[in-house]
């Protein structure tokens, strides 16, 4: 209970950090917004003026706790270029990054998961060999290009077979589940794929821990289990908590991991709301994407710890 | 000089050593060369053979420009070089820095630093080149400043606890009753100790600038336009995919084949640097048992665990940012 409380003050002074940390850097940037604002031709007057409608010429003190204290209310602010709430901008672009996301984290386990246990496994150092080459390949390769090889085998017009929609995400949104989900389904494969490698290697190194000379995978083979049976079942097990901490740092990583694979395939998603927007020096919604960003992270790093302590009854028993 | 022979000979002795040793040989050599020559010169367009096939004049065909595609990757080759070699000498100098403070002595400045490091080290390396595009605009010192932050906070955590076991070591403690300064324990006792995390995490983040400055140049906040490089030849390649397509495959073949150089290269020069795992550097001289170390550097030396010859670090379960976050 200690610890759920002193992680939690940790979490909401990292929240303030972050918020000040943010807040800081975009402060100390050369780019103008209100004269990116104004146009080239504006007079100082009217840079002066929307200045003063933005609030940029009140101190930085009083601006920041402006910003927060909207922050606490759920009010992001408005888009200095478009005029628009950057909460709905993000509410919307939301709903594509995060199905494609946890579709590519679903691939992801589902290949990198077996093949680490089996990396596991394997005994003979060939295949050992085999699969480390794998998982060093499958992390190596570009997710532009494995994204392109995808578009040039199974792309809709483009590729050799026609399978599913090469680029572009349906005007309606999910109005049609059927046609949202593939065109989905090529992005998220090409990020999968990727991250897959990732997640064997995780896993391949978590039992590799576990299975150490003497410790519990020997003891549940001495009790009668195969090697297979024993990493599979103990094994395993024992490895969850590392597993899960792994599984959320990849969640996390994806976030920024799609960016390039959502541009390549036209998916207006987060990474390219935020793209869009440091390119415009937009600064109020920027400002405030980058902290729901990193509060993201913050909050997934939250949830593994607890989740991690949770799987791990010895790490309570230890603070005892 | 003996010594580098014989490190050189061991990784040699191996497939994944030989690979990574050529495959590296030939980038510095093509880099070289791309200084002096390429096939065409770069702003020489070919605008009869738009997208060409591989022929005679054009090795690997031509781009949308008419641009020789071979003379753009030549050229990249060394840009990627520069960009990579900066980010392992940054991103060594940020880790080893904060390796010191987190293992000081004084037990604030050690705290302070752990924390610092465990609550920066989940942001992602885009998002660092992002922040840091918006006043330094897209260039090439965007992509080493956000890789060195992102490695040297992830070599610093991976390398702590073996920096740690030495810094609390019995030697550490003589050679300060002896006077030494903390920046001489650091050097002479505890940077030694680190190495084998050190080869690894290193020719890792030189495999991860590559990967990044292909990722950041298509988003538009890598290398500046018009700067040859291996990620600019990507981007290039993508805009027309459907028109020809066997453009595509040369930069995302070249940079996968030296990414898993650059890793396989860790893996064998930890191997093969260490007197600990690598008994031809002992020459003779007959050490304690690897069995005896502790588990901190016994994490760091896989190889030796359990006689299956594995090259994979578990250690890697400790760092974060290797996973997908760069691409």
């Amino acid at each position: 209970m200690r610890f759920v409380v002193r992680r939690l003050l940790l979490f909401a002074a990292a929240l303030v950090g972050v918020s000040v940390l943010v807040f800081a850097a975009l402060r100390i940037l050369p780019g103008d917004v209100a004269v990116v604002m104004a146009g080239t031709n504006a007079s100082a007057s009217r840079v002066a003026e929307l200045r003063a409608e933005f609030g940029l010429d009140r101190p930085y003190v009083v601006q920041y706790l402006d910003w927060a204290g909207g922050l606490l209310h759920g009010d992001l602010g408005m888009s200095a270029l478009t005029g628009r709430a950057v909460a709905a901008q993000v509410g919307r672009r939301a709903a594509i990054t995060f199905p494609l996301i946890v579709m590519s984290l679903v691939i992801a386990l589902a290949i990198g998961l077996p093949l680490g246990c089996a990396a596991s496994i394997a005994r003979s150092p060939r295949l050992r060999g085999l699969f480390h080459v794998l998982a060093i390949a499958g992390g190596a390769v570009p997710a532009l290009w494995s994204g392109l090889l995808l578009l040039l085998l199974f792309g809709r017009g483009v590729g050799l077979i026609g399978l599913f929609p090469s680029q572009g995400f349906p005007a309606d949104g999910w109005g049609d589940p059927a046609r949202a989900i593939a065109s989905l389904i090529l992005p998220a494969l090409a990020t999968g794929f990727v991250a897959a490698a990732g997640i064997m290697r995780y896993t391949r190194a978590a039992l590799d821990d576990v299975a150490v000379d003497g410790g519990p995978v020997d003891m549940a083979m001495a009790c009668g289990m195969t090697r297979t049976q024993a990493m599979l079942h103990v094994g395993l097990r024992l490895a969850t908590p590392q597993l899960v901490s792994v599984i959320g740092l990849t969640f996390a990583s994806m976030i920024t991991g799609v960016m390039v694979i959502e541009n390549l395939f036209a998916l207006p998603g987060l990474g390219a709301l935020l793209v869009g927007d440091v390119g415009n020096r937009d600064l109020v919604a920027v400002q405030s994407e980058l902290f729901l960003l990193a509060a993201f992270f913050l909050v997934l790093g939250l949830i593994v710890d607890l989740t991690h302590r949770a799987l791990d009854p010895r790490l309570a028993a230890e603070e005892e | 000089m003996q010594r580098l022979r014989v490190i050189l000979r061991t990784m040699w002795s191996r497939g994944t050593g030989r690979y990574a040793l050529v495959v590296l040989a030939l980038w510095l050599l093509v880099a070289l060369v791309s200084l002096f020559w390429t096939p065409r010169p770069l702003l020489a367009t070919d605008g009869y053979h738009v997208w060409a096939v591989p022929s005679a004049d054009h090795w690997l065909g031509t781009d949308g420009t008419g641009a020789d595609v071979l003379s753009w990757l030549m050229a990249g080759s060394h840009t990627n070089l520069v960009i990579a070699l900066l980010t392992v000498v940054c991103s060594g100098a940020l880790g080893l820095l904060l390796v010191g403070l987190m293992v000081a002595r004084s037990s604030a400045l050690a705290s302070v630093s752990v924390a610092v490091v465990d609550a920066l080290i989940s942001i992602p390396t885009v998002l660092i080149a992002l922040l840091l595009a918006v006043p330094f605009g897209a260039s090439a010192a965007v992509v080493v400043g956000a890789c060195s932050i992102a490695y040297g906070l992830n070599l610093a955590r991976v390398a702590r606890p073996a920096a740690l076991l030495a810094a609390r070591s019995q030697y550490v403690e003589s050679a300060r009753a002896d006077g030494a300064s903390g920046l001489y324990v650091l050097v002479r006792h505890i940077v030694p100790n680190i190495t084998p995390v050190l080869a690894v995490q290193l020719s890792m983040s030189a495999g991860t600038s590559v990967l990044a400055e292909a990722g950041l140049t298509y988003l538009g906040v890598g290398v500046g336009a018009g700067v040859p490089s291996w990620g600019h030849s990507l981007a290039t390649s993508v805009k027309l995919i459907n028109v020809f397509p066997l453009t595509v495959l040369w930069p995302g073949l070249i940079v996968t084949l030296v990414v898993v150089a650059l890793n396989l290269f860790g893996d064998a020069l930890r191997d093969a640097a260490d007197p600990v795992a690598n008994p031809a550097l002992r020459a003779g001289v007959r050490g304690e048992s690897a069995d005896a170390m502790p588990d901190t550097l016994q994490a760091a030396r896989p190889s030796l665990r359990s006689g299956i010859a594995s090259a994979d670090s578990p250690l890697v379960a400790h760092g974060t940012k290797e996973i997908v976050d760069e691409r």
